[in-house]
């Protein structure tokens, strides 16, 4: 019952910050027996959604600080010239793989999977900025910061809006609603429910790193 | 791939790893082949003096090693913060795996500069004459373990060599590179920058003749591991060839555009073209002379550069 409660109020315990989201997890596992599944936080573009405003890449340069000229995450426009009323979005960013080639090959371990929510993030001050990652990195979406000298990458915002219990910023700047965030692991969780839903595909999938990131694609249909 | 949905930009802009990534590749890659060939000849012909050969192998390894690292380090963005690889190990990546086996294979390759340069050592500590003693001492542990300093020294070196191609071979993203052939590219091709290195310098600083009998051994190899070589290029090719579509598009690489220039002129034109004209086409008389010596020994390092600086560069151009 209790654990239930916490579920759906999933974005209250993020409320709390990652730490106490660990911990409050452990506790309930503690108290009922049972091993509380760790987070997987997952996210969708929903290509329906998306009108190429670029709302998201500007309010993601200004909560997380990335230098002029440099992003964390690009709308890239794919309309196809041939039908130029029929516009296409997609979102470039990291995809947050479950097999994440960046962390696998990081010589510093600056490139990590944090351990309380399981999101590739990094430590800036131990990377040397070999670049490793960045060649390793199948999506092409890493760069190196030329303000902290470091590699970086989308980590769903987990040092700035999600520690303060808030959504990416990405997401709480959409209009259109195209960016859902939540716990894959959590049933109840609305991006489960618009996955049950959706058809919805994996970036590349050949590459088997098993991203986290869902597109939903525009799909035509009828003539 | 997902033909619903997908993405063309990406966030690299073009060749993260440039030129200071391919030359280091080419002398670690001449540290190790110098190593590899003088102390197999060592082995095979049983040898206990210490040939001029094995002299001037130590000192190329020793030095090409050391100045490998200065680039390496030089291409980081912060290289005061090298030492972080040390304390952070990380054993899933080959770049730390190559670090550890470099750690273990500089000192190696300096004992065996102890050894081979130990009279000249001394005279220059001669004038610190407690250095000297310390430098003595060391160097009667030393000679105890020498056979086994000289196996471990093949071992790394080749281990060296292989590492510096799958160091590059598991990047997905980029056809030339993700491949199995290029570890046994890079060792073979080490072999043969080593080889030529190695044989000049004998002969330059430590006055071998360039017809003595090492060096005749080394001028037999040299044609294998020149065709084995070319083989290994050609199963590169041909993996592409045959491959998916993407691994298909990169075939370009080497039949237009700048870096099929580099890869015709550079790897097979001078790399192998030259020494083969030289030894072979013109005659007993040029192909016995000083100048066609060091020529086609100049001719083959600067194709082992022009292959690693293909690799890295038309390797990283053509990514899916
Ligand atoms: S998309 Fe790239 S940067 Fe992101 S987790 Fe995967 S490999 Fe790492
Ligand atoms: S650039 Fe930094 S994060 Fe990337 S692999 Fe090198 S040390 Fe790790
Ligand atoms: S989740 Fe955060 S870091 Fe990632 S793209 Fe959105 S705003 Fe940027």
């Amino acid at each position: 019952m209790e654990n239930d409660g916490k579920r759906r109020a999933f974005l209250k315990v993020l409320g709390l910050g990652s730490v106490s989201l660990g911990t409050a997890g452990y506790s309930v596992a503690l108290g009922t027996g049972k091993a509380e599944k760790k987070p997987h936080y997952g996210m969708i573009f929903d290509q329906n959604k998306c009108v190429g405003c670029t709302d998201c890449e500007v309010a993601c340069r200004k909560v997380n600080e990335v230098p002029e000229g440099q992003v964390r995450l690009y709308v890239e426009n794919k309309t196809d010239p041939s039908t130029p009323m029929d516009k296409k979005y997609v979102r470039v960013s990291c995809q947050q793989c479950e097999d994440a080639p960046c962390v696998a090959v990081c010589p510093s371990k600056a490139c990590h999977r944090d351990v309380k929510t399981g999101i590739v993030t990094m430590n800036p001050d131990d990377c040397i900025a070999c670049k490793y990652c960045i060649v390793a990195c199948p999506y092409d979406v890493r760069f190196i910061n030329h303000k902290t000298k470091a590699a970086e990458n989308c980590n769903f915002c987990l040092n700035t809006n999600l520690a303060k219990g808030k959504e990416p910023a990405c997401v709480e700047s959409c209009k259109y609603k195209a960016l859902v965030f939540g716990d894959l692991n959590d049933e109840n969780a609305y991006i489960n429910q618009i996955l049950h839903v959706k058809d919805h595909v994996r970036m590349k999938p050949t590459y088997g790193t098993k991203p986290s990131l869902r597109y939903i694609p525009v799909v035509k249909v009828g003539v | 791939m997902n033909g619903a949905i997908n993405y063309t930009y990406g966030f690299s802009h073009g060749v993260e790893w440039g030129w200071p990534i391919a030359v280091y590749l080419l002398l670690a890659g001449i540290s190790g082949g110098a190593l590899i060939v003088a102390l197999l000849v060592r082995f095979y012909k049983k040898q206990q003096v210490d040939t001029p050969l094995l002299k001037a192998a130590s000192l190329v390894s020793f030095v090409t090693i050391a100045l490998g690292m200065v680039f390496l380090v030089g291409d980081l963005e912060k290289p005061l913060y090298f030492w972080k690889i040390l304390i952070h190990y990380n054993f899933t990546s080959v770049m730390s795996i190559g670090v550890m086996a470099i750690s273990i294979y500089i000192p190696l390759s300096l004992i065996m500069c102890f050894y081979l340069f130990e009279k000249e050592i001394s005279v220059v500590l001669a004038k610190k004459s407690q250095l000297l003693g310390y430098f003595e001492m060391v160097m009667v542990l030393l000679k105890k373990i020498r056979p086994m300093i000289e196996v471990l020294s093949v071992v790394f070196a080749v281990v060296i060599c292989a590492y510096t191609g799958f160091l590059i071979s598991v990047l997905v993203r980029f056809p030339i590179l993700n491949t199995a052939i290029l570890p046994a590219l890079f060792v073979v091709s080490g072999l043969s920058a080593g080889t030529a290195s190695a044989s000049m310098v004998a002969s330059y600083l430590f006055k071998e003749d360039t017809h003595s009998s090492d060096l005749k051994t080394l001028h037999v190899i040299e044609w294998p591991i020149m065709a084995v070589e070319i083989m290994l290029i050609a199963m590169l090719f041909v993996s592409l060839l045959v491959g998916n579509e993407f691994q298909q598009t990169t075939t370009v690489a080497f039949q237009s555009g700048v870096y099929a220039n580099l890869f015709w002129f550079g790897v097979m034109g001078v790399g192998f073209g030259l020494p083969l004209v030289l030894n072979f086409a013109l005659g007993k008389h040029v192909a016995h002379s000083h100048m066609a010596f060091y020529l086609s020994g100049m001719a083959s390092v600067l194709g082992v550069l022009c292959l690693r600086m293909f690799i890295i560069y038309a390797g990283q151009t053509f990514s899916i």
